[in-house]
């Protein structure tokens, strides 16, 4: 019999620091993931935690993980040639064909952009098959900005347009501050018949950005979102991420607006 | 009017405030009866008192407004209550009609206990009765009260003994699922002898009371009882004009036989020690075990006691209190 | 087969059959109760039939059995995953059909949920046998009739207690070791037709936002201690959390288990990082209720709840979830009979 429990032991190729409590690991590993699907990590006597995969190519996976726990806070403490041990991946994740050749935006608080950043890659690197890709992306302050790097590769693309904002700037600081909210209303839509919208973040910042979305006309079944429960198992076993008849680990992360407002915790 | 006031005292009367009225006492061993007895007290209070009971703070009625001449009578009728409060529980009474035979041990009082509540670790009635068996009637002035948890509901903290429930909680690690409500409790409202370690409970044996809080908290049945029943016994409380004091813990986990040995073993102290030239030959015990050394008490208490595996005994015990020094933290307001 | 058969006969088939199965059953543990001079009745190993509690629910379901309440998944040595070993005995449970009807429901997650089956709570399901303890009376709080959860088939053995035994055996397996045990009767279980509590269930297709809303989860704000009891004597309840662990006396080893997790307990919904959703009591009553009477069943068309009742038993605060249930359908109208 098959245990669905037990990880596979990979090694990690590399690891990059995004902010001080935010690191992004490199495994080399044979999962093939959908973007937006999750991965159980596990560290023996430690415990498994649910992370995002946040990008990934031929033999690698990358997560974006912030240190907030026992698991995270032990991650980080490795180094290039640990192993790390690994189960999934899990979840339905984004389909990109939903979005291509069209105008796409993607509003992302914090980690949340983890998720997603697979797609903008993607759209990146074949801008051909994107009409036009609206990136909001928001932060608490300056220090928290993960992905710079890419960030600013992102804003040379002629078919994305990036905005970059922050809760509260420091002295430094000479881009947008604001939460994302207020840059809705500011997104050219030439055709809302034309468009799809993902929205990853923090509970309060998706219900929020969602409303406004409806605000300006556009469907609920244009818009998707991706949740963060706890979760013990990936699998629909341990309950823990169940809302209702949904199993967020299972039907989930990533649901169609349309449903999640029925998802009532 | 001719009255043997030492007689009457011994016989559970008292000589009250009002020329020529006396009142009776009731002892209800333990804290409880049944109701057929106040049809009894009733007629008392009716036909010779003033119509009206007092409960006392032992747990007893007291039935003020009596004429000294019918005291005779009223033991006559307060005979079935020394039979069903006395006699039937195997304590000796003389002559069934002749009232109580001594009135110097006191009523041994008792919380609600484990009949009722869902704190108490025995059924603290029992156990006052048994005492109440084992060493009444006596003129000798001792003071015992039975509770059912260290919440001390009847106070045993204020008597010569007082018996305090304690349960020893079993753990099943396998049971427990890590809610930490039992941790969590005991630390707020107990003594914070339980922690987490690895997801599962430690229980640090020196800190706990053997309170049982952990067991009525616990979900899963992780916490359970060892159904072998412990006591802890605290000596020496009181009030009064002197010295007041809350009683000290003197044995732990120790069980029900060792607790009546020891109040037993008590008496046979006090005839040693007692102080001969006190007034009406009345001396609290505590007074005693302050002039004749807790070391000297303790022997006593513990000759032919055959302590348990888990019981733990006082070596020393500070029994602090205070004085009435009153004019060191008193000062007159108009100076 | 069906077999009138003294208790001797009985523990004697008992005894031969403990050689390949552990045996399970309600059994009483003495004065070990929550209060003091209690006892509890839960699921333990038994060797005689005397042994057996009829005469009273268990505390506990025996899910305790299928589903251990810490379960140890893997141990670790230095950094290697290695699997428990099994143990080989096959086991017997004696049980009321309400239980054996929550078994199904602990099947539908374990085996049915996901595309995954549950290995650990598999290899334990596979070597069960049910022996139904048959059930006509009920007791107090029961409610299985109106779940319609009160007969079953499922069954390797039924029987009925008293003087002597009633007992009809259905699996081949059993059949050797009672034959000629006692004599050849006329013998099938009955079950229970009435419960002196009835719920009336809610129409599920009418259970919309409104309801999660209402005033009635108020009342359970103010009355819920969080202690998740209900959680966790419930038959169908089955919520875990990992946990893992290295061992005092040897860092380097250690171990994963999982344990029983409860929707009504702190912590059950907590991320790391410290959000978590439902910090209301209220909301966590209601939570649980829309599982056992709603949701369950729009996912897998029948209820969860088997209305065992344990949970109205055990509840210090007096919460009623028979009535709970009512509340709900009093508020959105009840489910059509099909």
């Amino acid at each position: 019999m098959k245990n669905p429990y037990m990880p596979k032991k990979y090694t990690i190729i590399d690891i990059q620091h995004q902010t001080d409590i935010d690191y992004t690991f490199r495994v080399a590993c044979d999962i093939k993931p959908k973007n937006g699907q999750f991965v159980e990590v596990s560290i023996p006597k430690i415990g498994e935690a649910p992370i995002s995969i946040s990008d990934f190519g031929d033999g690698y996976i990358d997560m974006t993980i912030r240190r907030v726990g026992k698991v995270t806070n032990y991650l980080h403490g490795l180094k290039p040639g640990d192993a790390m041990y690994l189960r999934g991946p899990y979840g339905n994740g984004f389909s990109l064909e939903q979005y291509k050749n069209k105008h796409l935006v993607i509003a992302a608080g914090g980690t949340g952009l983890a998720p997603v950043k697979s797609i903008i890659n993607y759209f990146h690197r074949n801008p051909e098959e994107i009409q036009k890709l609206d990136l909001l992306i928001g932060f608490k302050s300056p220090k928290d900005i993960l992905f710079r790097e890419e960030i600013e590769e992102w804003m040379k693309n002629k078919k994305f347009h990036v905005t970059v904002t922050v809760d509260k700037g420091d002295e430094s600081w000479t881009g947008n501050v604001g939460l994302i909210t207020q840059f809705v209303p500011k997104i050219d839509i030439p055709d809302e018949d034309n468009l799809e919208v993902i929205i990853v973040g923090p509970p309060l910042m998706m219900k929020f950005t969602g409303l406004e979305f409806l605000q300006r006309k556009i469907k609920e079944e244009q818009i998707w979102v991706s949740f963060e429960r706890k979760m013990s198992c990936g699998i629909g076993k341990c309950g823990h991420c169940k809302i209702d008849e949904t199993y967020v680990c299972l039907e989930g992360p990533v649901f169609h607006y349309t449903k999640a407002k029925q998802l009532i915790d | 009017m001719d009255i043997n006031t030492k007689k009457i005292k011994k016989n559970a009367y008292r000589v009250t405030k009002v020329r020529g009225k006396t009142a009776l006492r009731i002892r209800v061993p333990g804290g409880h009866l049944e109701v057929k007895y106040f049809d009894i007290i009733k007629e008392i209070a009716e036909k010779y008192g003033d119509g009206s009971v007092h409960i006392t703070i032992r747990q007893g009625f007291e039935v003020p407004g009596i004429d000294f001449d019918k005291i005779p009578e009223i033991n006559r009728m307060i005979a079935p209550i020394l039979q069903g409060l006395e006699l039937d529980y195997g304590v000796s009474i003389g002559d069934i009609e002749g009232g109580y035979p001594a009135a110097g041990t006191r009523n041994v009082s008792a919380c609600i206990g484990n009949k009722v509540c869902p704190f108490a670790n025995y059924n603290t009635t029992d156990l006052a009765i048994k005492i109440e068996k084992a060493i009444f009637p006596n003129d000798r002035h001792v003071k015992i009260a039975c509770t059912g948890c260290p919440n001390d509901c009847i106070k045993a903290h204020m008597q010569d003994f007082g018996i305090i429930g304690q349960v020893e909680p079993i753990y099943d690690a396998s049971r427990c699922v890590g809610c930490e409500a039992c941790v969590k409790n005991c630390k707020k409202r107990v003594t914070g002898a339980l922690r987490m370690e690895n997801y599962k409970v430690k229980r640090d044996e020196d800190r706990c009371i053997g309170c049982g809080e952990c067991i009525l908290k616990c979900p899963t049945g992780a916490w359970s009882r060892n159904p072998e029943k412990f006591y802890r016994m605290v000596i020496m409380g009181r009030t009064g004009k002197k010295n007041p004091r809350l009683a000290q813990t003197f044995l732990e986990w120790v069980d029900e036989e060792t607790i009546i040995q020891v109040i037993v073993n008590t008496y046979a102290f006090i005839e040693d020690y007692i102080d001969k030239e006190a007034p009406l030959g009345k001396e609290h015990v505590g007074y005693i075990v302050d002039r004749a050394g807790y070391h000297i008490f303790k022997a006593y208490a513990f000759k032919g006691v055959k302590l348990g595996p888990k019981a733990k005994v006082a070596n020393y015990i500070d029994f602090g209190g205070y004085t009435y020094e009153r004019n060191i933290h008193f000062d007159r307001c108009n100076e | 087969m069906a077999l009138r058969l003294s208790r001797e006969a009985f523990n004697h088939a008992l005894k031969d059959l403990s050689k390949e199965y552990k045996i399970y059953a309600p059994i009483r543990l003495k004065e070990i109760g929550r209060f003091s001079e209690t006892d509890v009745v839960r699921y333990g190993e038994i060797s005689m039939v005397e042994e057996i509690v009829t005469d009273e629910k268990s505390h506990f379901s025996p899910k305790e059995i299928l589903f251990p309440i810490t379960q140890t998944l893997f141990y670790f040595t230095e950094e290697e995953y290695k699997e428990p070993k099994e143990d080989g005995k096959k086991i017997i449970i004696f049980l009321r059909p309400c239980d054996i009807n929550g078994v199904k429901r602990l099947d539908q997650i374990f085996l049915q949920n996901g595309k995954d089956k549950d290995i650990y709570y598999e290899c334990l399901r596979e070597k069960v046998k049910f022996f139904m303890m048959e059930c006509v009376e009920g007791f107090e709080s029961c409610f299985c009739v109106s779940m319609d959860a009160n007969k079953t088939e499922n069954y390797a053995a039924a029987i009925r207690f008293g003087e002597e035994l009633l007992l009809e055996v259905k699996d081949d397996g059993l059949m050797n070791i009672f034959q000629g045990l006692g004599k050849e009767t006329n013998f099938t279980p009955e079950f229970i037709e009435e419960n002196r509590v009835k719920v009336c269930l809610p129409d599920v297709n009418k259970i919309t936002l409104e309801l999660f809303e209402h005033e009635m989860w108020k009342e359970y704000s103010q009355r819920c201690i969080a202690c998740g009891r209900c959680n966790f004597v419930c038959s169908t309840c089955s919520c875990w959390t990992m946990q893992d662990i290295f061992y005092d006396e040897n860092k380097n080893n250690g171990e994963r288990r999982r344990v029983w997790a409860g929707c009504h307990v702190d912590g059950f919904t907590d991320m790391a990082g410290g959000h978590g959703f439902r910090k209301n009591y209220g909301d966590r009553m209601r939570f649980k209720t829309m599982h056992k009477i709603n949701d369950f069943k729009k996912r897998n068309g029948y209820h969860m709840c088997v209305g065992c009742g344990r949970c109205d038993d055990i509840c210090p605060e007096y919460i009623s979830f028979s009535n709970c249930i009512n509340k709900v359908t009093k508020i959105v109208g009840e489910e059509r009979k099909s």
